[in-house]
């Protein structure tokens, strides 16, 4: 009985200046909240007790996200309305919880089960941007592969499995958009500046990242997809 | 006010680490404010957000009406050189104002390998560094912290330096200020105000004097006083330790909690200048520390407090507060740490309920290999006492421990050296003793050696510090001395102790040297990797200053020292009285558990020691 513990999901963004923050930070800034926020947290047991608490995948430096997850276990129930308040009133602006939902402590790890992520990836850039994206993703697509250089390692990715969707080119005044769907497998997930810098450099594009958003994380499950609370 | 943010942003995807330079973290205040203080820390964002006299001055600063109190740190070279690309000037973090439209640049001058840092940031901030070139319009740029009680190699960049404690000294200075704009006084006159603000120097006050190219003393101007003396706070507790400090989101060093258990040591350690300079000794009631340890913890959401002084053993009631605060934090994982725990005052209890304790390991200090030269340096530590605390410690459990030791200090010989290697080999075996077998090879005893440093306002103020050659060559015959299984030994950098002697003990002149070498390219001396001693011998020949004569010269003990116009209590006569207890090997005893030993620091300033229960020895 004592050991019966409750696990909250919650969803966050990472916005603003808080962008710049690295997975690492993004953890240890939510853990204080937590603690700030007074919320009766599990702890581990063992040689170094610590808050029981498990994130979603991990966001770059420099990369915002609206919908992001994390779970933390509780060792006693607390309305979620009255949690997520908590939270709240403790976290800094940019990194803030938004909802919140106890989920089945049988279910698969956050890391496990979130698999497919959407991504905006904003350009700026000449005219043609918007048409020369659209026939390089094409070119990239029917390729099949696209080998991705990162410190140093090169990584091989199969399109059809890597992006459930095609990308979607969109404009706004001289903004373009570049809407990614991409799978996350075992072994790492397709970086999207990856994707669209191969886009660019394919047809040498006049064209510049001003920035990247994960805009979503969705669980694929039987073939259809939905959001993890 | 310019918020210079969207000129910032910019530049943050092509830098390393950006969360140093983007404020926003829980507990950072904002505010409108007519009256702005910058406060500085002249190093990386993550080495100064550790800092604890840092968020003291936050706190006090944002007290004050209308004042709003922001932090700078010094940007990483990849970030400076995006600045100056840009041509954006260095800002505050809280409102990115530009650090020379604020009304006061507070800049701490923590150890003296940040001194070209600060020049640094004024340069980025766009301040003239001589005090002596600014304009009526620029800010006021005072100092203060460790280093204040030398102040002479940085005197010429600074308006003013505040000598002590800051508490009560933050609102003062300010409010001559206010004053003094209200009343629209010139920069000179402005100037003349603050050095009446007790413990206040004002460096254009203060002419140095040479005959026949010696320093024979200062002349101080007819508005200012002879000698500063240092600001004491009376009584700790009169403010409460810091509760909602800025919470990094960046990993710092020393991320966690933090209150001042107590401010001074009067152990006596003669090579000690902060056991020197901070006195009396004044402890924080048990009350407090359980009550702010607490708040501070719930208010920032740390997973550790650390009860931090110059000697946190010595407090007279830590294990009723380590009680205390373990029962309230049972079951949370939250820990209670303390910066290090002496030879002679470990005990297993107290290192059980600190419970993280034994992943960490322990440090101890004996400092020298012999107890001759420990009664020389007045370390009241016998080998007995060594080996008692280690054979307690490996029999509870523990598998590491630190020690420290110093090379260098006054009448050390071979024989002191070579016993540092016979007391790590002795300390290693009654370790070994009380370890089971199966665990043995996970003992570890690291050792770690630095050079010993001849501080201002100690006894061995007037030593010489040994010249590089001899620091090798007593490295040398250490590392034939010591056991070699188990040990890992690691030096100081002995060309960072020799710097670090030049400036501590240096003159005026030796401003120009630190111009030069910064002007050379010298930041971040501190940061091993970004030490390079060819900039400063290049800053030495280029100024023509023989660095040598100011670390590695023996003083008259009647000469006249560049600080002597500082007064941190202590007396001159106690000093050369001390100084000759050292040379005689003669110990002094602590003033805290026996009487007053005379340094004069109570009835100067009109102090005491204030201690919250009674010390057991
Ligand atoms: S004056 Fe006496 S009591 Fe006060 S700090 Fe010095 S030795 Fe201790």
């Amino acid at each position: 009985m004592a050991d019966t513990t409750f696990r909250l999901r919650v969803r966050y963004g990472k916005t603003g200046r808080l962008r710049f923050l690295s997975h690492l930070e993004v953890v240890h800034g939510l853990e204080r909240a937590a603690r700030r926020a007074g919320l009766p947290y599990a702890v581990t047991k063992g040689f170094s007790p610590h808050m029981k608490i498990s994130f979603g995948p991990a966001l770059p430096v420099g990369t915002a996200g609206l919908g992001e997850y994390l779970d933390v276990w509780l060792r006693s129930y607390v309305a979620s309305e009255d949690a997520l308040a908590l939270l709240v009133g403790a976290s800094a602006d940019g990194l803030a919880p938004e909802a919140v939902r106890y989920v089945p402590d049988r279910e698969a790890s956050l890391g496990a089960i979130l698999t497919i992520a959407k991504y905006d990836v904003v350009l700026e850039g000449g005219p043609a941007l918007p048409e020369g994206l659209r026939s390089s993703f094409a070119a990239i697509i029917a390729e099949g592969v696209l080998a991705v250089e990162h410190k140093g390692k090169q990584k091989i990715f199969e399109l059809a499995s890597t992006l459930p969707k095609e990308p979607v080119v969109s404009t706004d005044g001289g903004r373009t958009t570049v809407g990614l769907t991409v799978r996350i497998g075992e072994r790492g997930s397709l970086r999207p500046e990856a994707l669209v810098t191969a886009a660019l450099t394919r047809e040498a594009l006049d064209g510049r990242i001003a920035s990247v958003t994960r805009t979503e994380l969705l669980v694929e499950e039987d073939g259809s997809w939905r959001a993890p609370l | 006010m310019s918020d210079l943010w969207s000129r910032v942003e910019p530049l943050l995807a092509g830098v390393e680490r950006p969360t140093r330079y983007i404020n926003s973290e829980w507990g950072a205040r904002h505010g409108d404010a007519d009256y702005r203080v910058a406060l500085v820390y002249p190093d990386a964002y993550e080495i100064g957000m550790a800092n604890q006299a840092l968020q003291i001055l936050y706190d006090r600063f944002g007290a004050i009406d209308g004042v709003a109190a922001e932090r700078v740190f010094v940007p990483w070279t990849d970030m400076a050189d995006a600045m100056r690309a840009a041509a954006v000037p260095l800002y505050t973090l809280e409102s990115c104002t530009p650090v020379s439209a604020c009304d006061l640049v507070g800049i701490t001058l923590p150890y003296e390998l940040t001194y070209q840092n600060i020049l640094e940031v004024l340069d980025l901030a766009g301040i003239p560094l001589r005090a002596a070139d600014r304009a009526e319009n620029d800010p006021l740029v005072i100092g203060g912290g460790p280093c204040a009680f030398n102040p002479e190699p940085m005197a010429p960049f600074f308006d003013a330096i505040l000598v002590g404690d800051g508490e009560d000294a933050a609102a003062e200075i300010v409010s001559a200020h206010r004053l003094a704009i209200a009343s629209g006084l010139s920069r000179a006159e402005t100037l003349a105000a603050l050095a009446r603000v007790p413990g206040v120097y004002v460096p254009a006050l203060y002419e140095p004097q040479y005959e026949d190219g010696v320093f024979v003393g200062v002349t101080a101007s007819a508005d200012a006083p002879a000698v500063v003396r240092k600001r004491v706070l009376a009584d700790l507790d009169t403010y409460r330790s810091p509760i909602c400090t800025v919470v990094p989101f960046m990993d710092v060093v020393h991320d966690r909690a933090g209150v001042e258990v107590l401010r001074g040591c009067a152990r006596g350690c003669r090579f000690c200048q902060a056991g020197m300079v901070y006195r009396p000794v004044r402890e924080r009631s048990a009350d407090s520390i359980v009550r702010d340890a607490t708040a501070a913890l719930q208010c920032t959401g740390y997973d550790e407090v650390s009860l931090t002084s110059l000697s946190t053993a010595d407090h007279s009631q830590l294990e009723d507060v380590l009680r205390r605060l373990s029962r309230r934090l049972e079951g949370t994982g939250v820990t209670v740490s303390l910066p290090s725990l002496r030879v002679d005052a470990f005990n297993v209890q107290v290192a059980r309920l600190l419970g993280g304790g034994k992943k960490t390991g322990l440090t101890f200090a004996p400092e020298a290999g012999t107890q001759r030269l420990r009664n020389v340096i007045n370390k009241n530590v016998t080998e007995e006492d060594l080996l008692r605390t280690v054979t307690q410690a490996f029999s509870a459990g523990w598998r590491r421990v630190k020690l420290y030791f110093m090379i260098g200090l006054p009448t050390e010989t071979d024989e002191d050296i070579t016993g540092i290697g016979e007391l790590v080999g002795r300390v290693f075996r009654a370790a070994r003793e009380v370890t089971p077998p199966g665990e043995r090879g996970g003992m570890r005893v690291a050792v770690s050696v630095s050079t010993f440093v001849p501080k201002a306002h100690t006894p061995f103020q007037w030593e010489a510090q040994i010249p590089l050659e001899e620091v090798r060559r007593r490295q040398a015959l250490l590392r034939a001395s010591m056991p070699g299984k188990g040990v890992d030994l690691s030096y100081h950098d002995s060309d960072v102790s020799f710097l670090e002697g030049v400036l501590s003990r240096g003159g005026r002149e030796v401003a120009d040297v630190i111009e030069a070498a910064w002007r050379g390219g010298a930041r971040f001396d501190a940061w091993t990797e970004e030490f390079k001693p060819q900039r400063w011998a290049a800053a030495f020949e280029e100024t023509g200053i023989d660095p040598t004569t100011i670390a590695n010269r023996v003083r008259r003990v009647d000469e006249t020292l560049p600080w002597d116009h500082i007064s941190v209590g202590v007396t001159r006569a106690y000093l050369r009285i001390e100084r000759d207890n050292a040379l005689a090997a003669q110990t002094t005893v602590d003033c805290t558990f026996d009487g007053c030993t005379g340094c004069g620091v109570c009835g100067s300033s009109l102090v005491a020691n204030i201690l919250a229960g009674e010390r057991r020895g």
